[in-house]
């Protein structure tokens, strides 16, 4: 139960809450230093680290790549344009794998939320599929529906929907009564109740599970490339990885990582600034 | 209905929920009976868990009225209508709405934010001593300012019965204070040029005493009426009467009139109080 209710105020542990604190802790004395800049620090150590083993010879660097190796790669992946067709591919297929999950997810979640009956049939079913890694039912998609884009959708949204319910269904369920009652005694009609009322109050735990099941379809769709693609940032990683292409690999694999960052914290944005009148946030 | 104009008539009133499993029926109200004149400011004591909150949640029309009569200008109270309006014991504002926007709730549920319901909004957020602050959100917001707004929403969509369920409860005691004057005098000012009438749940006897035109004690649960005590102190009202000998006796002799509610064997100081009250 505890893995599984994901609740806003585990946003502390989230993207936003990292940012705050540096900026809490470099005003408070000047010889500490923000976690921002330590995080820097840390990164470059490690790729200095590597970029130097590479140099002294201490690893093979056409086993291993290197930092350099990796940027200069990137830019020639850049500059010849190979990064984009395959950059938009995993772009549309998250997007598509999110609209998806988000339209179905949480009409779904509200009502299994509001339902007695429906929350008791399906909340360990849910729990199940959250749980269980869903790159386990990968050999099965394939089997259903082949390795094509539909197939690679399939566990995009396999792999987004199942965090995004259990959000939406925790927000149903803790839904304030006053605030229902509130909209009883105005006598507000369904239609204003649910979407002056209902939507705004679960609003916090639809976009902790929105921003949740980013980072699950972002590590759906590589995952599906890197078994089954035959496009996008995990195909590139995979081919380049047998072509003994080690600096390209390490380029797509940076490109995937600022990827993540860049979608989760952008949802981590949109959290904050739809829902700063949420006391846990 | 009956010939007189009561605003609210309550007669042989039963309510009560269905509790725990077993699915046994416990009464909350049964067999009240009064009737509330229209402009009265009625505030009802009581045992703690006597009840009241469940009889005002019914003229709310969020408890089912099991049996008996429930009335409000003759027409039988069968749900939640646009004539009635409660300010809520705890802060049930929302928090993703501005005070204006939360003051404007209940206009907009009503088909009724024109030109004119604004208005009528702002000069509530100035009325209850918010001027300015109307953009704020609730979690700016102080205990005591909250219960503002909480009053303003109410008032606002110029309910015929204000039903008011121990609002200044959770607040401190000086907060309180300030709020049963603010109360007064926003029921001055707005209250009795359009003839509201309303109905204060407290347990709080002074609170009641300094508010109402007449003070309604009820028994230990299922409640019923035990005594009505029309409060003929003189308005306006300022907090400085709550130290005046008159009040301090009124207030002493209702206070015991509820302890002995809960605890029969209750004593009181001077018995010729009492005397005093019954005749």
């Amino acid at each position: 139960m505890t893995a599984t209710h994901i609740s806003p105020a585990d946003r502390q542990i989230g993207a936003v809450a990292p940012v705050r604190r540096a900026s809490r802790a470099t005003g408070g004395g000047q010889r500490r230093l923000g976690t921002g800049v330590l995080g820097v620090i840390g990164l470059v150590l490690v790729l200095g680290a590597w970029q130097l083993s590479a140099w002294l010879g201490w690893v093979d660097a056409d086993f291993s790549s290197s930092p350099f190796g990796a940027v200069h790669a990137l830019w020639g992946m850049a500059t010849d344009g190979s990064l984009w067709p395959p950059l938009l591919s995993t772009l549309q297929t998250v997007a598509i794998g999110m609209a998806i999950s988000v339209v179905a997810g949480i009409p779904i979640g509200l009502v299994i939320g509001r339902s007695h009956l429906l929350h008791g049939l399906t909340e360990p079913l849910i729990s199940i599929m959250y749980s269980v890694p869903f790159a386990v039912f990968l050999p099965i998609i394939i089997f259903w529906f082949g390795i094509g884009g539909e197939a690679r959708l399939v566990i995009v949204v396999w792999s987004a929907i199942f965090p995004l319910l259990i959000n939406v269904v925790a927000g149903a369920r803790n839904l304030d009564n006053n605030y229902l009652q509130v909209a009883r005694v105005f006598c507000a009609s369904p239609t204003l109740t649910m979407r002056a009322v209902t939507f705004p109050a679960t609003l916090p735990y639809i976009l902790a599970g929105v921003r949740q099941a980013v980072g699950r379809a972002l590590v759906g769709a590589i995952v599906a490339e890197l078994f089954m693609g035959n496009e996008g940032l995990g195909y590139v990683v995979q081919l380049q990885t047998s072509n003994f292409r080690m600096d390209d690999a390490m380029a797509a694999i940076a490109v995937i990582a600022v990827l993540a960052v860049v979608l989760t914290r952008g949802v981590a944005w949109v959290e904050h600034r739809f829902t700063f009148w949420s006391s846990s946030v | 209905m009956s010939g007189n104009a009561a605003k609210l008539r309550v007669h042989d009133l039963q309510l009560g929920h269905r509790s725990g499993r077993s699915g046994s029926f416990a009464l909350a109200v049964d067999g009240l009976s009064f009737d509330v004149e229209e402009g009265e400011f009625i505030a009802i004591v009581g045992p703690s868990g006597c009840g009241k909150t469940t009889f005002l949640s019914a003229v709310a029309g969020l408890v089912p009225v099991q049996s008996g009569q429930l009335s409000l200008d003759g027409h039988q109270i069968n749900g939640p209508g646009r004539d009635r309006s409660l300010v809520f014991q705890q802060a049930s504002l929302f928090p993703w709405r501005t005070v204006l926007g939360n003051i404007e709730f209940g206009l907009q549920a009503h088909g009724r934010l024109d030109g004119a319901g604004r208005a009528r909004a702002r000069e509530l957020l100035d009325l209850v001593g918010l001027a300015g602050k109307g953009d704020k959100y609730a979690r700016e917001l102080s205990g005591g300012m909250s219960q503002r707004v909480n009053l303003a929403r109410a008032l606002a969509t110029d309910p015929q019965l204000l039903l008011l369920d121990e609002p200044f409860a959770a607040l401190d005691a000086q907060t309180r204070e300030v709020m049963q004057a603010e109360l007064t005098r926003v029921w001055q000012a707005d209250g009795a040029a359009t003839g509201k009438t309303a109905v204060f749940i407290t347990h709080d006897v002074p609170e009641a005493v300094f508010l109402a035109d007449r003070v309604l004690v009820l028994s230990n649960g299922p409640a019923h009426l035990v005594e009505s005590i029309a409060i003929d102190l003189p308005r306006p009202r300022d907090p400085s009467l709550k130290r005046s000998p008159g009040f301090l006796a009124l207030s002493d002799s209702i206070t015991d009139l509820v302890m002995q509610q809960s605890q029969p064997e209750w004593r009181v100081q001077s018995d010729d109080r009492h005397a005093h009250l019954a005749s």
